[in-house]
């Protein structure tokens, strides 16, 4: 945070970055009064066991109903409710707590409030929020149409600023007023919020062809300090191309016969090098039709990755475009389409060849011919 | 612990003390019972379960010191008791080395003879079993995580989980029902821990996999708790499966549906719902839906303290904090706990320039309500 150098300012910004909240959760140090008042084996007795419901009965073993207000102690901080409460996730969530790491293709969401900590109201406060990098300056806000009339004294003025993170590197949020202040004299504060934005994951790509069939086998990598739900990985053929997933056999455990929806087991890679990876078929569709093979490289398509943290937070990544194996130019294509079975020694015999110009220009002449050498060498 | 070196004087005076009947005679005559009240299972028990209800953990540990001193205890197992209260009124301050110290002394482990009802027939002339109470052995697996040894918790529990699960075969085979029901809850007891320790790694796949084993020990779907399956579907917004957490809670709905007029039930799907429409950012639905659960229940502190992250999310700073401050004021028993201050404090850091001032008149009043075991760094002052 800076300050002017030696003017005094009525106002101050204060940010805080707003991505979502979390589920608080820690084990706690909460009992079934059973576990506590009595040895573990002292109701194998069956006098002991007999008694057990008027012990239970006593005010200080079950933890209130929390629709009983007028119940003053601190009984729900030591006994159980329901066993599930052992857990520790009682659904409480909690503002995110530090600044954390962003990464490119998540949205950077930011609560800024502007105090007025003096003791006189300040008018005609023209706002302006922004965030610098290297390439560029991108506006999030600016009131000076319709600047903030006044902010009295203790007040605030709060805005809510978001904005997709599409660069790496050095980012600054730069948020600047310009105000009245209580003497009448017109100041200028600016405020400036740096962070960093790194790459969240690497993608490695593979691309195999066998027997005429293209496959492309994709590896991602989670570079941040979470787990990452991998929401959608999508290929996106190129045009004349068809891709479909392939997938693994499923694991044993999701034949169980409990719902299939909510035990479907999750895309997770594990934060800080995790790795997850894809292999897809792609067909190129024009093939067995008029081929319009293009020259050089082979473009086959894009990744498209939605990855989802903490309640969802996304982020969104596409890769460049993954390039298949250059096509081999064949100018000419020779099929043998028949020949006989059976080859007498110096006997003519027939061959039906069929000689393709894959070309648009006329290509000749044509030689052919069979080389002495090679016929001394067939054997038979 | 000195439970097998008592003089046979502290003994003999043990059993004409005239507490109730004693071991002396097997009556099941109600009034003479040796498991009526609370005082009849130990020397003032009742006691000792009030002052912890009230979070007086520090009276405890008095309480504790001063029978000890005055040697007030005379039966084996109400030193275990009392040992029990300590170690966990100990780990309750956060003064982790003193209660696994305390553990630590303990002659054997927990699984030594000395902790054995056949121990002492004269004390116990038909008892069997162990008179350690299971919450040392939750506590003995607890303690190194807090100790920085998580692994050797892990391992703890996951001992202490076969260790359940024979009991409880044990206790199925004689016929002991009571206390193999105690048994089945210690199982679902000692999971849950588990689970909660694989969470706060964040190692979901581990919680899913547990969460499956525990729903699957609940058999039939109908029976299923709503309660537990919430759970699922937070561990699934956690990390990120919104699809699968709204299933997850489509599927509670229909388990509630019976229960009409529960309002706990009821809040629980309205909270659930709330959640939903919070990750879909209509944060204006979900305050609303948090607006019904306060108005069936004024105390439902997780309706309370979301409600006001959402006002946050819509820019209302002011409100957000008016409403952490006035269930503080309306309900401390129940608001008072550390997330909802850890939230108000960013609050206050964000709202106010000069913030100390306003959180020291919140930890000022925290120090006057509190309960002993209060984490107060939670106010970051």
């Amino acid at each position: 945070m800076s300050s002017g150098r030696q003017v005094q300012h009525s106002l101050a910004f204060r940010v805080m970055r707003l991505c979502r909240p979390s589920f608080h959760s820690e084990t706690p140090l909460r009992f079934d009064p059973c576990d506590l008042i009595a040895g573990e084996d002292l109701f194998d007795d069956a006098v002991a066991a007999s008694n057990l419901p008027r012990l239970l009965s006593n005010h200080t073993l079950t933890s209130p109903k929390s629709t009983d207000s007028s119940d003053l102690t601190y009984r729900s901080r030591f006994l159980l409710h329901d066993p599930s409460d052992a857990i520790g996730l009682p659904g409480l969530l909690i503002l995110p707590q530090a600044f954390g790491a962003i990464y490119l293709g998540e949205t950077f969401c930011s609560y800024i409030s502007i105090n007025n900590s003096s003791n006189f109201e300040v008018r005609e406060v023209v706002i302006k929020a922004e965030i610098q990098t290297e390439r560029q300056r991108i506006l999030l806000l600016d009131t000076s149409k319709s600047p903030v009339e006044s902010i009295r004294a203790g007040g605030r003025y709060d805005f809510i600023v978001e904005h997709d993170v599409k660069e790496l590197g050095a980012h600054t949020l730069v948020c600047t007023a310009l105000y009245n202040d209580g003497d009448g004299e017109r100041k200028y504060l600016p405020q400036f919020f740096k962070f960093i934005v790194a790459n969240p994951l690497s993608v490695r790509t593979k691309v195999r062809v066998v027997k005429e069939m293209t496959f492309l086998e994709a590896c991602i990598e989670n570079h941040t300090k979470s787990n990452l739900y991998m929401d959608q990985v999508d290929f996106e053929p190129a045009p004349h191309w068809s891709a479909t997933i392939l997938k693994a056999d499923g694991h044993h455990s999701e034949d169980s016969a409990l719902d299939r929806d909510i035990f479907k087991p999750p895309v997770l890679i594990k934060s800080g090098g995790g790795i997850q990876n894809y292999l897809y078929q792609l067909k190129s569709s024009s093939q067995g039709s008029a081929p319009v093979k293009v020259e050089g490289s082979n473009i086959l398509g894009k990744l498209q990755i939605t990855w989802r943290t903490n309640l969802g937070e996304p982020g969104r990544l596409q890769t460049q475009q993954i390039l298949g194996n250059p096509i081999a130019r064949k100018e000419i294509d020779l099929q043998v389409v028949e020949v006989p079975s059976v080859i007498m020694l110096e006997k003519p015999f027939l061959v039906h060849l069929n000689l393709n110009n894959q070309t648009d220009r006329t290509l000749g002449p044509l030689r052919y011919g069979c080389p002495k050498v090679m016929l001394l060498r067939t054997r038979l | 612990m000195d439970a097998v070196e008592q003089s046979e004087d502290q003994q003999t005076s043990a059993i004409t003390g005239g507490i109730g009947a004693l071991s002396l005679s097997s009556t099941d005559d109600p009034l003479t019972s040796q498991f009526g009240t609370l005082n009849d299972l130990c020397y003032e028990l009742s006691s000792l379960q009030d002052l912890a209800s009230r979070g007086s953990w520090r009276s405890i540990l008095d309480k504790v010191a001063r029978a000890r001193k005055l040697s007030l205890l005379s039966k084996p197992h109400e030193h275990l008791t009392y040992l029990s209260y300590n170690v966990l009124a100990l780990t309750k301050l956060r003064r982790f080395a003193e209660a696994a110290a305390e553990l630590d002394s303990l002659d054997d482990g927990l699984d030594s003879s000395s902790y054995l009802y056949e121990s002492y027939p004269h004390h116990y002339p038909n008892g069997s079993g162990s008179m350690v109470p299971f919450v040392l052995r939750w506590l003995h697996a607890e303690l190194p995580s807090k100790l920085g040894k998580r692994q050797e918790t892990l391992d703890r529990f996951y001992g202490l989980l076969d260790l359940v699960r024979t009991k409880l075969n044990d206790k199925l085979s004689k016929g002991a029902s009571v206390s193999a029901g105690l048994w089945r809850k210690r199982q679902v007891f000692v999971i849950n821990s588990i689970i909660s320790h694989h969470l706060s790694h964040k190692e979901f796949s581990v919680c899913l996999d547990l969460m499956k084993d525990l729903i699957s020990l609940r058999g039939d779907t109908e029976d299923q708790n709503p309660v537990l399956l919430s759970k699922l579907g937070y561990i699934q917004m956690q990390y990120g499966d919104l699809e699968g957490a709204k299933a997850t809670f489509d599927k509670i709905e229909g388990l509630v549906k019976e229960k009409a007029d529960d309002v706990e039930m009821k809040n629980l799907v309205s909270r659930n719902k709330a959640l939903v429409y919070l990750v879909a950012k209509d944060y204006v639905s979900a305050v609303r839906e948090y607006e019904e659960c306060m108005e069936r229940d004024a105390s439902d502190v997780v309706a309370i303290n979301n409600k006001a992250l959402c006002l946050m999310y819509l820019r209302e700073l002011s409100g957000s904090i008016s409403v952490l401050e006035s269930a503080l004021e309306r309900v401390p028993t129940v608001a008072l706990n550390e997330t909802l201050v850890v939230n108000l404090c960013s609050m206050y850091e964000l709202a106010y320039v000069n913030h100390s001032d306003i959180k020291r008149t919140l930890s000022n009043w925290i120090a006057r309500v509190a309960p002993d075991d209060f984490d107060t760094s939670c106010t970051r002052i």
